[in-house]
């Protein structure tokens, strides 16, 4: 009766964080402990991408280059976005954490957001104030 | 037995909890997807296709390719017009964004040429990539790669291989590579791989030796390699390699892969269809495993087994069909498909659970009259359904015709809506036979259908006669001379008086049948089954009994015009509806079988419920130590986290954490 073992007991790496603002990804495994071999324990992958070229503000080039970068896991592991969940037949749309209003400060930019910015430009003696587009390929309209 | 089966249970659980909270970490990797191995001949060329998702930033996005060297990867070609020295009008790209894909093109191969590359989207080394190796060898035969799929996330995937008329009668499969070996997903021996049960629509049939196979519901598990085959994998025959990678485009799902029905209630199903083809049969069925019972079509076609508890609607706005399923039982549980007779990319599968509840919509689901009555026919809805839009129709095969409010057809039919008492009301005035069948009483908002209870509408022929017990009254005054008698005269009654006194009599013993029915609240078909039997002797001991006291009156001539005598025929038994309908409740509840399996899977249940295996214990600790975690993490300074590139767990941190447990 016994059928057999849960199919996913093979290293199936689950996604904890995947933070696009601040470009941190966690994930966790099961490995082999090292001390008892035959133990698995709960490994945990954490990787954070620093961009040292980023200024204070993503959206200001003129501002000064960033020298602090905190990562906070507490912040990195709030589920913000919201998912489905299924009570007594309909499907309704729900949010996991509380405090999601504040505003988080980015580091990097987000692939699929247009960012731009407004800069002073002399043209014949006049100074006028243009839009430019700091992320070209996700300012398409289409 | 419940032990095992409780183990059973308990072996699911820790895998079950995991994957529906988190997503595998192929969700995140690279969405670039192309071949992993390119073989090319000295001085020939090769051509790479490389997959993108076709996201509007991706597609504007520069494409590259690259090779990798110690201190990185170096462009060779780029969609910005950069071409490397060396290797000018020896290499081409072109992008194909409507296909989702870019080509490179190498000309003239050296071996020096051999090596590791990486085609790309965006900049060079930032991980929206995809390695490929190029193999460049003398000849003069070069194996095939892998034939390549890019799939959007919970959609369809169809796969189709040939191996020639030879492999025509050998066994043939489809199988996944995984650490452990191949493992099987479908065969021709209809052998099913557990994870592939309801989604994977094969076919076999045919003597070429091809076969193709769909599957619905890709999900993030489903990337990898596998193999189609005619024989045995590893052993003999034929095989083909074949690369799957299953992308997401935007957040949003394409169609729900789970519907959840209550039971006595009803769903509504989403077929999506890309270039709506109105010339192609459109059908919707339910998942066996020798194949697909069709329910029903967009011709007309409606399975005997769903009459009365099914519609198909056309959108064609939205290219969609809606197809709405009523009278849920928990035997509906299973896959339900959305087909199409071509295009086989647009079928798609959606698995339907039954769970007890309340419905929204109630009202008498059957209702007998006599010809020539007031009928009404109520539908009650809760308050959810205030501001929807409530409305009756009349099933029929194509489709459930809306009853409008005025409908010259039958004077006095109107649609109420009482909103004290929050009824929809259908009402006849006097009903006549041809209004026998199946109504739905619904409710519908923006467009999109919702929920429906579907209510069977019994006319019986006669007088419209009181729904007493009274069997013995047979001087019943006629109040329509015109309803037709559909009862043939009995065979011992000799120069037939008038036919209309025998409708007259049918009355009376119909009254007694009907007030049998009269409360089908009280479905439980045990009270039906004891009923009946004890209705059937009664009716023959009335029917001896006015037989006896027809030939009475016969000898003593009495020569009536408006005197009436009722007269009981046999072929009343056959005409009452009741019977049958009682026997479809006997032959439900032999046919109800459960569907093995779904009562153990288990919904999602929180890693915290008692499960005694170490990993649950594991998973559910995880949360606490997160907590923990970022305690230690702050507590311990920023300098240990700060720079930290590319690193797997530091070994300070995690033993920290390892020892609290």
């Amino acid at each position: 009766v016994l059928a057999g073992y849960p199919r996913n007991s093979e290293d199936e790496e689950y996604v904890l964080v995947n933070n696009k603002c601040q470009c941190v990804t966690v994930t966790s495994k099961f490995v082999p402990s090292k001390e008892n071999p035959g133990e698995e324990i709960l490994e945990r992958n954490i990787r954070i991408l620093v961009p040292l070229k980023a200024r204070e503000n993503i959206s200001d080039p003129l501002s000064p280059l960033r020298t602090t970068f905190v990562y906070r896991m507490t912040e990195l592991c709030k589920k913000c976005d919201p998912v489905e969940v299924e009570l007594g037949g309909e499907i309704y749309q729900a949010q996991q954490s509380t405090s999601c209003d504040e505003p988080e400060t980015c580091y990097t930019y987000n692939r699929d957001k247009c960012y731009t910015t407004t800069f002073p430009f002399r043209y014949h003696g006049e100074i006028k104030h243009v839009q430019a587009a700091l992320t070209p390929a996700s300012c398409y309209a289409d | 037995m419940t032990l095992l089966a409780f183990v059973f249970l308990l072996a699911f659980l820790p895998a079950e909890s995991a994957s529906s909270r988190y997503l595998p970490k192929a969700a995140i990797s690279s969405h670039v997807f192309g071949p992993r191995q390119v073989y090319g001949l000295l001085k020939g060329s090769v051509t790479v296709k490389c997959f993108y998702p076709p996201t509007s930033v991706n597609r504007h996005d520069r494409k590259y390719w690259c090779k990798e060297s110690a201190t990185g990867c170096t462009t060779i070609v780029s969609t910005n017009g950069f071409t490397a020295p060396g290797y000018q009008g020896r290499v081409s790209i072109t992008d194909y964004p409507l296909a989702k894909n870019f080509q490179i093109n190498m000309t003239g191969l050296t071996e020096a040429d051999e090596g590791t590359y990486q085609c790309g989207v965006g900049i060079n080394g930032r991980g929206l990539s995809h390695k490929v190796s190029l193999d460049v060898s003398e000849g003069p035969h070069v194996p095939e790669g892998a034939e390549l799929f890019y799939v959007k996330l919970h959609s369809t995937l169809t796969v189709s291989c040939s191996f020639g008329p030879d492999y025509a009668d050998i066994r043939k499969y489809l199988c996944k590579m995984e650490k452990s070996g191949c493992r099987n997903v479908v065969n021709s021996y209809h052998q099913f791989g557990e994870d592939y049960v309801g989604r994977v629509l094969p076919s076999f049939v045919g003597t070429s030796g091809s076969f193709s196979i769909v599957i619905t519901q890709m999900g993030w598990e489903d990337s990898g390699l596998y193999v189609c085959g005619a024989g045995t994998y590893g052993e003999s025959g034929e095989s083909k390699e074949l690369d799957v990678h299953v992308y997401e485009e935007t957040k949003v799902p394409q169609g729900k892969p789970t519907i959840f029905g209550v039971k006595g209630s009803s769903v509504t199903f989403e077929c999506r269809y890309e270039p709506l083809r109105r010339s192609s049969v459109k059908y919707w069925c339910k998942w066996r495993e020798n194949g697909c019972a069709k329910i029903i079509d967009n011709s007309g076609f409606v399975s005997p087994l769903y009459e009365g508890r099914v519609a198909m609607y056309n959108n064609p706005l939205n290219n969609t069909y809606t197809i709405i399923l009523n009278q849920l039982k928990n035997t509906d549980s299973g896959y339900y498909w959305c087909m199409t007779e071509e295009e086989k990319e647009q079928q798609s599968s959606t698995e339907l659970k039954i769970i007890d509840g309340q419905p929204g919509l109630e009202g008498r689901k059957e209702v007998e009259a006599q010809v020539g009555s007031r009928v009404d026919l109520t539908c009650s809805y809760p308050c959810k359904y205030y501001s929807y839009q409530k409305y009756w129709c009349k099933w029929n095969n194509t489709g459930c015709i809306l009853m409008p409010s005025s409908d010259q057809r039958q004077p006095g039919t109107d649609v109420t809506c009482d909103t004290d008492n929050k009824t929809v009301i259908l009402s006849f005035d006097s009903v006549a036979k041809t209004d026998q069948g199946w109504y739905w009483c619904g409710v519908k908002r923006n467009g999109l259908f919702g929920e429906t209870m579907a209510v069977h509408l019994e006319v019986t022929g006669g007088s419209g006669a009181s729904r007493s017990l009274d069997l013995l009254d047979i001087a019943e005054p006629p109040s329509h001379a015109d309803t037709p008698s559909h009862v043939e005269p009995p065979s011992h009654v000799e120069g037939g008086f008038i036919p209309k006194e025998k409708s007259y009599s049918d009355a009376g013993v119909r009254s007694a049948a009907a007030s049998e029915s009269s409360d089908p609240s009280h479905g439980p078909s045990k009270l039906v089954l004891i009923l009946s039997p004890i209705g059937a002797v009664l009716l023959v001991l009335v029917a001896a009994f006015a037989v006896f006291k027809y030939r009475q009156m016969k000898r003593s001539d009495l020569v009536s015009v408006g005197s009436y005598r009722t007269n009981i025929s046999m072929s009343d038994f056959e005409s009452v509806k009741e019977y049958s309908a009682s026997n479809n409740a006997c032959v439900q509840e032999s046919q109800e079988t459960q569907m093995g399996g779904d009562e153990f899977v288990a919904t999602a249940a929180p890693p915290e419920s008692a499960a005694e295996t170490k990993k649950a214990k594991r998973s559910s600790k995880e949360d606490a130590d997160l907590a923990y975690s970022a305690f230690l993490l702050t507590s311990s300074g920023i300098a240990q986290g700060g720079p930290g590139g590319d690193s797997a767990a530091p070994d300070g941190p995690p033993s920290n954490w390892e020892g609290q447990i």
